[in-house]
């Protein structure tokens, strides 16, 4: 066994939720037992309709891998091993950043582009970039170093509640 | 534009030559001249002239709209949360599965196993906590219930579902009161709930108060629900608890309400100051101007829990002088009973057995009325006669003191004729017991007095009783209750309610015997939930015997009566009084005139 598997492991768990003022991020970061160590959100962002058409097809990915994902992640301090998304447009985020990336995946629709993951420790199916598909055994070796009892699928309610309660207090308009 | 008709009449002649064959002409392939050489393009005679007017860029409205920016941005906000201590990382994981039984606990098997799986248990940030960042740790923990299932933390079972909800309840307040029905496990979800937040890093020093006779079993539950929370108690001479107070770092420390009154001073100390202080117990400090309330209130700290199953023992100001340590200032001075629980519902959590009966196995209470034996009847009909003359007697210089010392005398022959030694409860006891016996079960008796305790077990020594009460010395205790456990030739402890009938754990015995009833209903509620509390897995079957047409039937009669002003409190129902007998209510169990003179006046 080496060194590098007792490390302790590192989550984010990165997701963008629709809002009534546009899209917001989410990104926890976890210890291995699921337990917050740093959180950060994003102000919320509103494609105009010039903006839709501008990026078309593009636009999804981009707001969720670079605008929001990638800010996010490197605006924050504690970096991730690994980068657990609740949506398979974020996986793009892979081809920007150096860090491994899945997504839960509970619909029963293919995904293009993406190539099917199961582990112990996600409830949900997982899907990782067909682009990247290397990263499946570290990503499994990783896995392998968080608790038994974490659920990859599981903080995302947690951050969904978090962002509700910052646009109940108006965090979301004004990060900076 | 000019045409002509020759010209194109020969480009076709050029394209139509027979055989396809080479010519001397320019447009042979061996040339490869340009189309333009090839064609005969007329000319004009002489160069255009442009005549172009100038262009206007439209980039003004009407023409021209703004798009705004084209890219999209955003700013972001983060919080950092404490870091879990180094001593509570955690552990390192070997690659692969987890072996068999490395992090792994026996769960017992609910007694109502199969549910449907809930949602997740999860404590939700209070009202009163402001700070947007401390509603987010709360928020952002992960649910209880993965915690607790034997996974993830070392835990002896699984806590049941209203217990994570205890734990979700105390985790994020700062002023709490945990009053759940004994026996439901409160010391548990305290200690699971002081460890999450050593865990968290939210809370770095605590202090837990209970009463001496229980901090061995408090030491044990520590190891049992929290083994990786290093814990200290406050022993020996004054140098050494002050260096406990004062100098060590241990994350948790234990200290009894003697001992800290002891140490008042240092207890007030300003260089002093807890994350949590844990009042168990919290009754001891229902008078507020007692010493134990002054030099509690006084510890410096940011979080004040309070454990109790009975907020109320005797009267509602309990519970108003139980919040002066839980939360200083929350009920204004003069508030009527009535609007208590205004101030107090969000801070108090109580569960009693039958919200969570899916949980436990049954408790059924026999209330078993015993004729007195022919000599008893003769002893106790003489005593009361007597004593009633003498009360008569004493005319306006009556006490309560005195019609009490008659009482008193007439509940003892209630258990045993002092002439004769006969006891028809004990009769019945004997009874009882053959069956708790044959069945291989375990049995407490409770009594008021400690000689009764010592006539009974000469009386059932064939079931090796053992004997639990103020006289046994402190040291002995723990060895005695192990032993109770584990000797399964013991079938019977004798306890006095004063000394047994608060924090021990005796689920594993499914009978109990009230000899005789205590004054107050919550502490003999307290002593039959010495049995019937989490972890009991058999219906635990109460017996409380009343001799017929006796002074216990009345106080019962009184005390049943009353019993269910308990709860009204708690559920804002009427203003509720006294719980134990008024003195009006010791006088009315006599047909005696006399009165105290002040009463007369």
């Amino acid at each position: 066994m080496s060194e590098r598997s007792n490390l302790p492991v590192t989550l984010g768990f990165l997701t963008v939720v629709q809002e009534p003022s546009g899209w917001v991020g989410g990104y926890l970061v976890t210890n291995s037992w699921g337990r917050p160590l740093e959180f950060r959100l994003t102000t919320a962002v509103q494609p105009n309709r010039v903006q839709s058409v501008l990026y078309g097809p593009t636009l999804t990915e981009y707001l969720h891998a670079d605008l929001i994902g990638k800010t996010l992640i490197e605006k924050t301090g504690v970096k991730p091993d690994l980068i657990v998304a609740d949506n398979p447009a974020t996986l793009g985020l892979r081809g920007r950043l150096e860090i491994p990336t899945v997504a839960v995946n509970d619909s029963a629709a293919e995904v293009p582009d993406t190539v099917p993951f199961t582990h112990a420790r996600s409830t949900v199916p997982l899907l990782i970039a067909k682009r990247f598909e290397n990263d499946r055994q570290a990503i499994a070796d990783l896995l392998e170093r968080v608790d038994s009892a974490v659920d990859l699928a599981e903080p995302f309610a947690r951050i969904r509640e978090a962002v509700i309660e910052a646009r109940k207090t108006g965090v979301t308009n004004r990060a900076a | 534009m000019p045409h002509d008709a020759d010209s194109d009449q020969k480009a076709e002649d050029t394209e139509q030559q027979p055989g396809g064959g080479h010519s001397a002409d320019p447009c042979s392939h061996n040339a490869e001249p340009s189309l333009i050489d090839c064609l005969t393009v007329p000319r004009f005679e002489r160069p255009l002239e442009a005549s172009v007017r100038d262009g206007k860029l439209l980039t003004d409205a009407p023409w021209v709209r703004s798009l705004g920016k084209l890219d999209l941005s955003i700013t972001t906000e983060g919080w950092k949360f404490p870091a879990p201590p180094v001593d509570f990382a955690p552990p390192a994981r070997p690659a692969g599965e987890l072996p068999l039984g490395r992090h792994e606990v026996k769960l017992p098997v609910l007694p109502d196993g199969g549910t449907p799986k809930k949602a997740p248990i999860r404590a939700r940030p209070t009202a009163d906590t402001v700070l947007f960042k401390d509603r987010l740790l709360c928020l952002l923990q992960p649910p209880l219930d993965g915690i607790f299932d034997g996974r993830q933390l070392e835990v002896p079972f699984e806590p049941f579902p209203y217990q994570l909800e205890g734990i979700a309840f105390l985790m994020p307040r700062h002023a709490a009161m945990l009053a759940d029905e004994m026996g439901l496990g409160k010391t548990a979800q305290a200690i699971l709930s002081l460890r999450l937040l050593f865990h968290q890093g939210t809370i770095q020093r605590a202090l837990l108060i209970c009463p001496k006779p229980l901090m061995h079993n408090w030491a044990r539950e520590i190891k049992m629900w929290a083994p990786d929370v290093p814990f200290e108690s406050f022993e020996g001479d004054q140098d050494q608890r002050r260096r406990t107070w004062l100098v060590s770092n241990c994350p948790l420390k234990l200290i009894n309400y003697e001992t800290l009154t002891r140490d008042e001073d240092l207890a007030a100390d300003e260089r002093i100051t807890f994350d949590v202080v844990l009042l168990d117990e919290a009754q001891r400090i229902k008078n507020k101007d007692s010493k134990t309330a002054l030099v509690v209130r006084s510890i410096h700290r940011t979080r004040s829990w309070a454990l109790t199953g009975t907020p109320i023992e005797n009267h509602p100001d309990d519970l108003v002088n139980i919040f002066s340590f839980v939360d200083p200032g929350r009920i204004p001075p003069g508030t009527p009973p009535r609007r208590i629980p205004l101030y107090t519902s969000d801070s108090i959590l109580r569960r009693v057995k039958d919200d969570v009966m899916s949980d436990m196995p049954p408790k059924i209470v026999r209330d078993l009325e015993i004729d007195l034996t022919p000599a008893q009847r003769q002893t106790y009909v003489k005593a009361e006669e007597d004593g009633i003359i003498h009360l008569n007697d004493l005319g306006d210089t009556i006490t309560v003191q005195h019609v009490f010392q008659l009482v008193m005398r007439l509940k003892q022959i209630c258990n045993f004729d002092p002439r004769t030694g006969e006891s028809a409860k004990l009769e019945q006891l004997l009874t009882d017991m053959e069956e708790v016996a044959e069945s291989n079960r375990k049995a407490i008796i409770f009594s008021q007095w400690v000689e009764p305790l010592d006539v009974m077990a000469k009386a059932l020594a064939k079931y090796n009783p053992l004997q639990y009460h103020g006289k046994i010395p402190q040291a002995e205790r723990t060895p005695i209750l192990d032993r109770f456990k584990s000797d399964p030739s013991c079938h019977v402890i004798l306890m006095s309610y004063g000394t047994g009938s608060v924090g021990l754990n005796l689920q594993f015995t499914n009978y109990v015997f009230l000899f005789d009833r205590w004054w107050n209903p919550a502490i003999e509620d307290q002593a039959i939930n010495r049995a019937h509390r989490v972890g009991q897995k058999h219906p635990v079957t109460v017996t409380r015997f009343v001799t017929g047409n006796s002074i216990e039937t009345r106080i019962a009669s009184i005390l049943d009566a009353k019993r269910k002003i308990f709860n009204d409190l708690l559920s804002q129902a009427d203003k509720p009084t006294s719980l134990g007998l008024s003195e009006s209510e010791i006088f009315g169990l006599f047909d005696i005139k006399a009165r105290p003179k002040r009463s007369a006046a």
